[in-house]
């Protein structure tokens, strides 16, 4: 519903007392707000003016590059960026369907008691620091992937060629595996608060028919979620990509393209982290702006999917349905 | 601003005399609450003298008082940065260095950008990175040591190596433990029927520097193939951040070789291997045989402002020594305040020189325990020179120490 | 016995819920080692000193040789709480005038473009947000590019649009009639704002202030280029600074063995530090939401 409004030559408006705090402080709260615009484009505005150099020097070519070739002077961003789409992907792999299934559990399935504890525990998940996660994986994850996990997967899936190479659990899907766990909290957390937006009705409805718990579920809930859960996976997404120190500390930081899972590879951000300060002449330096240009423009675009998704839900429902 | 008058809502409810008093206090309290709080930390911090700065450190041993409150940075690389740590915490009269280890290319990369005053990296600057240096840089020899191969095999004594073999390693042609190259230089020793993964750095590295200009000189496929530099593409392997980094991977990981300087390997009790030597030795790297490497070599160096970039003191001739050894350096630009502008105010100067001073004369004192080479005197005298070179506005940097050996 | 089909609709049910419950356990695995390693590796090294002290020299055992000074994070600590308290003062004032504009004096589409930039903004990956500074300042400033400044700096890029959203979400669910009424007892716009609407709001605000200072307190990458790291406490704005999770990244990653117990040290400090702040936010939450629905 709109509400009638007063545009501003109304007598009220006019009328209206001490109208010089109002202007100063509306001026002032106006500075934060286009303070926050300014931000971004200057973000990008800096990223953009820093890569001048290598654009110049690579134009289009530094998007299809396959080389990260320090002593010819030579720069491509597929072997970083392709490192940080296999991650990612990886994480959404394994990560999707533990968030979802917990966040349909903790909504749906689980005693009440259960559920806001649980929940936030799971939430805490997001609290731990990225340093924290990968100083975890150097000590417990690395080490189970390698004498564990990576030799069970060469055994097992090793004919598929991509489980080959000597397994170290210091390569891309050691990284794949520690972002999981971070986007977990972020894709369980939203889901659930679409979940918990669906109507009752809904629920009511698919219980008169005699559906069982699950199925009432299943065809009753989570169609009804399902953009909000898109735009939460999404979102998701949007922490893998430009998540770096877990990454820096796991993926081997090796400047080629991956031939399998267990090879040694290089984020974006892992790639900055390496060598933004480290580099060896203006060009390297350019060129290492350029691929934090693509991940942020990636970054962004992810983002801006996911919002518009999620905004279309959870604005909508407003959510307090329980 | 167009956001001024776009509108207020106004179906207005009628006003309720009620309202401000149903308002409920917790807010204040929770604000209270967190001030409460962070005075209490405040107040504690205080207490622990979080808050006096650095005055807590013990005297300098040496003989000169520094100039006291200066402040100083530097940057590179990670080599020397066990010895780095130590001179800050010992460099006494107040003064604050703070020294960190971003690697021997960061430190040059940092010395250009004038982010910091002064930049170290084991590997000397190259004609590019002098002509791209902002203003002419002085190099300054602080220190010695030795690259070391580490490995993590299981159950098997100190393994000898030699130059093939580790260009073998590192090419990626040698992939067994148990290769026959191996087992040649290592007879009698059971060697485990496993793949080599091998380690290098991520980052541009002074140590990769030694390490790659040490390979090149072994073989001419490596230096026309992959060449010396502080980064280099590698044939195989994965990368670690930092000497530490390299560290502490071959440690947690079996079947790994890397290379690290020497102190690192001791300090972490890694297990490192003997390189054979130009007289026909097997050496395992200390501080003595890099020591009388250096002495050996007797490199002649150039002055400070001169090309710093052919100086090696790999493969030294005499029986004992170890020929993975290497100068480590410091850059500082000549003209200060030419450099840095206002930035720089003469007492940082002062700081700056003093510490150079201190660095190459009493610093080198602390160099054996944490097996590092001490300077031999010719080159502290050389060193000596090439500080009374710099100068601020115009002239040269007053210091306290002197040439006090 | 026979399953009819409502008997395996039944069971279908129940394996799934089994499934489900079962995802949940398994996300709660890493959390559960990640405090357990923290507490049994970072426990024991926990002490007044440790928490005081400066980090030590470098220094692993070694049999016959005196042993190693332990020494503490008491620069890290002391410089994460500088980081991000100035990061905080930057921050917030920002972050909450954006906020008042959007859902104040929320044109039709300038608000609108200021929650959604804002939205878009808490994507940035906080390496870019490091970058982002490092090339300012390599560029117009290089003197202070290693700084506490320009660290807190790079915190507060990331700090800003969490604070807005937080705090215009909080400002939203300020009743209208509470506006109406204060405007037309004749009070002025910007008293309404600051000393009704804001105030009313303050539970929720302060706790999307200390979501975004948790977010920071655990934040690395973007100092990586601009705090610098540094053994030694605070001296001054303008020099290098050090911050706890610095020094676990560069602690972690080292072969001695008093780093890395520090390290550990600092982990479970930095776990217990953000869960508290965890806590805490979720319970003003609850409190407000139950003041919100008492109301």
């Amino acid at each position: 519903m709109t509400r009638p409004t007063l545009s501003p030559g109304d007598p009220i408006v006019r009328r209206r007392p001490r109208r010089w705090g109002d202007l100063i402080f509306a001026a002032l709260v106006g500075v934060g707000g286009i303070g926050v615009l300014v931000l971004i484009l200057a973000i990008v505005g800096i990223l953009v003016d820093q890569s001048a150099m290598s654009f110049r020097a690579f134009g289009w070519g530094f998007i299809i590059g396959t080389q990260w070739d320090v002593k010819n002077n030579i720069y491509g961003v597929v072997p970083a960026l392709s490192g940080t789409l296999i991650t990612s992907a990886i994480a959404l792999l394994i990560g999707f369907p533990l968030a979802i299934g917990s966040a349909i559990f903790l909504t749906t399935q689980a005693p009440r008691w259960m559920r806001g504890p649980v929940g936030t525990v799971i939430e805490m998940l997001a609290a731990v620091p990225s340093v924290v996660y990968g100083f975890w994986a150097l000590y417990v994850l690395g080490p189970y992937m390698r004498t564990s996990v990576e030799p069970a997967l060469h055994r097992y899936l090793g004919w598929t060629g991509g489980f080959n190479g000597p397994a170290t659990g210091t390569d891309i899907l050691t990284a794949g595996v520690i972002l999981a766990i971070m986007v977990i909290p972020t894709i369980s957390a939203i889901s659930r608060e679409t979940l918990a937006a669906v109507p009752n009705s809904q629920k009511e409805a698919a219980l008169s028919l005699g559906a069982t718990n699950w199925e009432t579920t299943r065809y009753g809930i989570v169609p009804y979620a399902r953009s909000g859960i898109f735009g939460a996976t999404i979102l998701g997404l949007g922490r893998a990509l430009g998540e770096t120190m877990a990454v820096t500390m796991t993926i081997g930081n090796r400047d080629a393209v991956p031939t399998s899972f267990f090879s040694q590879g290089q984020t974006i951000s892992s790639l900055i982290a390496n060598e933004l300060t480290n580099s060896n002449g203006p060009l390297q330096y350019s060129a290492i702006i350029e691929a934090g240009l693509i991940l942020l423009l990636i970054s962004l675009l992810v983002n801006v999917v996911a919002r518009l998704l999620l905004w279309r839900v959870l604005r909508v429902s407003g959510g307090s349905t329980e | 601003m167009s956001g001024q008058g776009t509108g207020q809502p106004s179906n207005a409810a009628p006003p309720t005399e009620t309202m401000k008093r149903s308002r409920s206090n917790t807010p204040m309290y929770v604000a209270l609450a967190i001030v409460v709080v962070v005075i209490l930390v405040v107040a504690a911090g205080f207490y622990a003298g979080w808050f006096k700065g650095s005055s807590s450190t013990p005297p300098a041993p040496g003989t000169c008082a520094p100039p006291s409150g200066g402040s100083i940075k530097g940057a590179g690389s990670t080599l020397v940065y066990p010895l780095q740590y130590q001179w800050e915490t010992v460099y006494g009269g107040g003064t604050a260095v703070n020294y960190e280890s971003v690697g021997s290319s960061a430190g040059i990369t940092d010395i250009s950008t004038k982010t910091v005053e002064y930049g170290a990296s084991d590997a000397p600057l190259n004609h590019a990175q002098v002509v791209a240096a902002p203003a002419p840089l002085l190099t300054i020899p602080e220190s010695a040591g030795g690259v070391v191969p580490i490995y993590n095999v299981a159950g098997v004594p100190t393994l000898n190596f030699n130059g093939s073999v580790l260009v073998g390693i590192y090419m990626g042609s040698i992939t067994n433990w148990n290769s026959t190259p191996i087992q040649t230089l290592n007879p009698g020793v059971t060697l485990p029927n496993a793949g080599i993964q091998v380690v290098e750095r991520s980052d541009g590295s002074g140590t990769t520097f030694i390490w790659t200009s040490y390979l090149s000189q072994e073989s001419p496929a490596w230096a026309s193939s992959v060449g010396k530099g502080t980064t280099v593409v590698w044939p195989v392997g994965s990368g670690q951040p930092k000497n530490a980094g390299v560290a502490g991977y071959v440690q947690k990981t079996p079947d790994t070789i890397g290379y690290v300087d020497l102190n690192y390997a001791l300090n972490g009790g890694i297990q490192f291997g003997k390189v054979l030597n130009p007289a026909g030795h097997y050496v395992l790297a200390s501080v003595n045989n890099t020591a009388s490497a250096l002495k050996d070599a007797n490199p002649t160096l150039p002055a400070g402002n001169g090309d710093w970039y052919n100086v090696s003191v790999l493969n030294a001739p005499g029986a004992g020594d170890y020929p993975i050894t290497s100068l480590t350096y410091v850059f500082v630009y000549q003209d200060l305040s030419g450099a840095y502008g206002s930035a720089i105010t003469l007492t940082t100067a002062e700081t700056l020189v003093d510490y150079l001073y201190w660095m190459v004369t009493t610093g080198q004192s602390y160099s054996a325990q944490l097996y590092y080479v001490p300077l031999p005197a010719s080159i502290v005298t050389s060193d000596e020179t090439t500080i009374a070179q710099l100068t601020y506005d115009g002239s040269a940097v007053p210091n306290t120490c002197g040439s006090s050996v | 016995m026979k399953f009819d089909r409502s008997a395996r609709r039944k069971l279908w049910s129940h394996t799934m819920t089994v499934l489900a419950g079962l995802c949940a356990l398994v996300a709660l695995i890493p959390l559960a080692s990640v405090i357990y390693q923290a507490a049994v590796l970072g426990g024991p090294v926990l002490s007044v000193d440790f928490l005081t002290a400066n980090p030590p020299s470098p220094c692993s055992p070694v049999v016959g040789q005196p042993p190693c000074a332990v020494g503490g994070i008491g620069s890290a600590i002391q410089g994460t709480l500088i980081l991000v308290g100035l990061a905080t003062a930057i921050s917030v004032p920002i972050g909450l005038a954006a906020a008042v504009f959007a859902v104040e004096y929320r044109g039709r589409f300038l608000g609108l473009a200021i929650s959604f930039t804002a939205d878009v903004l808490t994507g940035v990956p906080s390496i870019i947000a490091g970058v982002f500074i490092y090339t300012y300042f390599v560029i117009y400033y290089p003197v202070i590019v290693f700084s506490a400044l320009t660290g807190a700096l790079a915190l507060s890029v990331i700090m800003i649009p969490i604070v807005t959203r937080t705090c215009e979400e909080a400002l939203r669910t300020v009743p209208h009639s509470l506006r109406e009424a204060a405007l037309a007892l004749g009070i002025p716009k910007w008293r309404t704002t600051l000393q009704i609407v804001v105030v009313t709001a303050l539970p929720a605000v302060l706790t999307g202030i200390l979501l975004s200072v948790m977010r920071a307190a655990g934040e690395a990458a973007p100092l990586l280029f601009t705090a610098f790291g540094s053994r030694l406490g605070f001296q001054g704005f303008n020099n290098p600074i050090n911050a706890l999770p610095l020094l676990i990244y560069n602690f972690a990653e080292s072969p001695y063995k008093n780093w890395i117990s520090l390290a550990w040290g600092a982990a479970l400090i930095l776990i217990i530090l953000i869960l508290i702040a965890s806590v805490l936010s979720r319970l003003v939450v609850n409190r407000m939401v139950r003041r919100m629905r008492g109301g």
